[in-house]
């Protein structure tokens, strides 16, 4: 699930309307599942249509990005190609916790136990092709612009942020660092509050900003140092890392040895699934595109409500309130500029 | 070592309150000639500019430049506490790191609150060449902006030799005012090329109600589509001079 640099990175926590007139590319695939793990009803079922297909993302992707526009904040969403043959080996673990989270899911439900019912139900979201098409249908309704990566969703955001087409690039994961992401911002499609996991307690998750630069600067690495210390602790490509050796272990390594391959031999249990050069090559020369235009549009109204309501069993009055809400939101943004723009 | 005196609470207070408008935190550069900050709020709309010499303060004492960040809100929370004629005494506590303020006047106070991590963040100023530039009443102005704001949450500011005018719009209402050159609200007006900007009201509102318990004289400077820059002139010395940047209609 991405690789854990959470220890190293530091991080600055932003306010979400401080970002209004900012483009923030968002990796689609890691939104998605996030809106299908928790947008569920206490007992673990998503929320469905009438003909039974599941449609929480459809909720959480409408209501937070409308809660975005609302804001004054230009969305790309960023939806994943093919996987690179790296890696297939997480897919397959991802694939078997999902098996097993389903049947621990249907054994809770019928032994009544609905909040561990929930937990595990949380676990098994898949994303099926229809979800990705709804998605994307919606996303042109609203006026949005999608991007079909090539390969990885968050390999692509980084490089529209390097690019500059992007200020931000969005995503839980802190991969999109290593791909060469300067900036990334976590927390941002998900509410304010959540429920921890098992337990009854909310904490509030606000958005945070990390700086490629900083974190660079912070931990006294360049940036190729950084995606070794990345395949040290594990990657989606070699998903567990190496055993019983920590980020600040990892850390300490590189910058003792100066690369991955000067302080594998001071390392015990070295194993890779793929030779760590190839992992490397994945985050340095990422398969990206540069054919991609970004256009935000008036939503198409009637449109969205044919789609939602009609066809998705959404609530008219409160899809039609969000609507004139991220109307409202793009009529202040229309025109604003921020000084930066004369510094010279 | 870094230590400030005024012997009236309000000039502090006053000045704190116009920073606060922009900032939550700001961070403070103490150097040996004075107190400065220079920071945008974080929407990046607008920049304040402040400068007070030492020659302000009835005592100051910096011996060598350091930077000093606080909580902007926590300290006017602070100095509300102080009455018009009462000395205020800021001091930083190099052992603890936190700021120390002493109230005195009928009775004495010892407040303290601490210190953040200062900012590292270099702010520049915008590179701007201005085509129009204005001298106005802080009051003038104010009223102005409070008659543009009945109608509508931004205003067009348009300038040519004979005049200054503020046009809004809004959804049901418009509202036009002319600050005629040579009037009671607008003392002079040099104009290089006829210009117009527009401005979101809720920012000019603020900084001008703020800025104006501590200036009667405003220079506004601006030109076509660019950020407008507004000096509210100091009655002791010092700066205060704030930038907006404008919208854009056509984009």
């Amino acid at each position: 699930m991405g690789v854990n640099l959470r220890e190293l990175v530091p991080k600055t926590v932003v306010r979400l309307e401080d970002l209004s007139g900012k483009k923030i590319a968002i990796d689609a695939y890691n939104a998605l599942y996030q809106f299908l793990a928790i947008i569920r009803q206490p007992d673990g079922t998503p929320l469905k249509d009438h003909t039974g297909k599941v449609t929480s993302h459809l909720s959480g992707l409408f209501y937070r990005t409308s809660n975005l526009l609302e804001l004054g904040i230009k969305p790309i969403y960023v939806f994943d190609g093919t996987p690179p043959a790296l890696k297939e080996v997480e897919i397959k673990r991802r694939v078997e916790a999902k098996e097993e989270a389903t049947i621990k899911y249907e054994q809770a439900l019928a032994q009544g136990k609905i909040e561990e019912a929930r937990m595990y139900a949380q676990a098994t979201s898949r994303l099926h092709d229809y979800m990705e098409d709804d998605s994307k249908r919606l996303l042109t309704l609203m006026g949005i612009p999608w991007i079909q990566a090539p390969s990885e969703g968050e390999a692509q955001a980084a490089h529209l942020t390097k690019r500059g087409d992007a200020d931000y690039c969005a995503s839980q994961d802190y991969d999109s660092l290593l791909f060469g992401a300067p900036m990334l911002i976590r927390n941002v499609t998900i509410s304010g509050r959540r429920k921890l996991p098992g337990k009854n307690v909310y904490i509030d998750v606000v958005p945070e900003v990390i700086k490629l630069d900083d974190v660079l600067k912070e931990c006294g690495i360049t940036y190729e140092q950084l995606i070794d210390v990345g395949i040290l602790i594990g990657t989606d490509f070699n998903p567990d890392g190496i055993k019983g050796l920590g980020p600040k272990t990892a850390l300490k390594l590189i910058k003792e040895h100066g690369t991955l391959e000067k302080a594998l031999p001071h390392i015990k249990n070295a194993e890779f699934p793929h030779p760590p050069e190839k992992i490397r090559e994945i985050f340095l020369q990422p398969k990206v595109s540069d054919d991609y235009t970004l256009k935000w549009q008036e939503p198409d109204v009637e449109g969205i409500v044919d789609f939602l309501v009609g066809e998705k069993d959404f609530s008219e009055d409160r899809v039609r309130k969000a609507i004139e809400k991220m109307q409202e939101g793009s009529r202040k943004l229309a025109g604003k500029t921020t000084l930066e723009k004369w510094f010279g | 070592m870094f230590k400030l005196k005024v012997s009236d609470a309000k000039l502090l207070r006053d000045m704190v309150t116009a920073i606060s408008i922009l900032v939550d935190e700001a961070t403070f550069k103490i150097e040996p000639e004075g107190l400065k900050l220079r920071a945008m709020d974080p929407s990046r709309v607008a920049m304040i500019d402040f400068e007070w010499p030492k020659t302000v303060f009835e005592e100051y004492v910096c011996e060598a430049p350091s930077k000093m960040c606080i909580n902007i809100s926590e300290l006017l929370r602070l100095l509300k506490r102080a009455g018009k004629d009462e000395a205020v005494e800021l001091s930083l506590d190099e052992k603890t790191g936190r700021l120390q303020i002493k109230i005195t006047g009928k009775y004495s106070r010892n407040f303290n609150m601490p210190t953040l991590e200062a900012s590292e963040e270099e702010v520049p100023t915008p590179k701007i060449t201005f085509n129009v530039k204005a001298k106005a009443t802080t009051q003038g102005l104010s009223q102005a902006i409070e008659d543009a704001q009945l109608v509508s949450d931004h205003v067009r500011i348009e300038a040519d030799t004979e005049k200054l005018v503020l046009n809004a719009t809004g959804d049901l209402m418009g509202a036009t005012i002319t600050l005629q050159k040579g009037s009671d609200a607008l003392l002079d007006l040099e104009v290089k090329e006829n210009s117009k900007a527009t401005f979101s009201l809720s920012y000019l509102a603020e900084i001008i109600k703020a800025a104006s318990a501590t200036s009667d004289i405003a220079t506004l400077e601006f030109s076509t589509d660019m950020p407008i820059k507004i000096d509210f002139q100091q009655t002791k010395e010092g700066k205060l001079t704030f930038f907006l940047a404008p919208r854009i209609e056509s984009e």
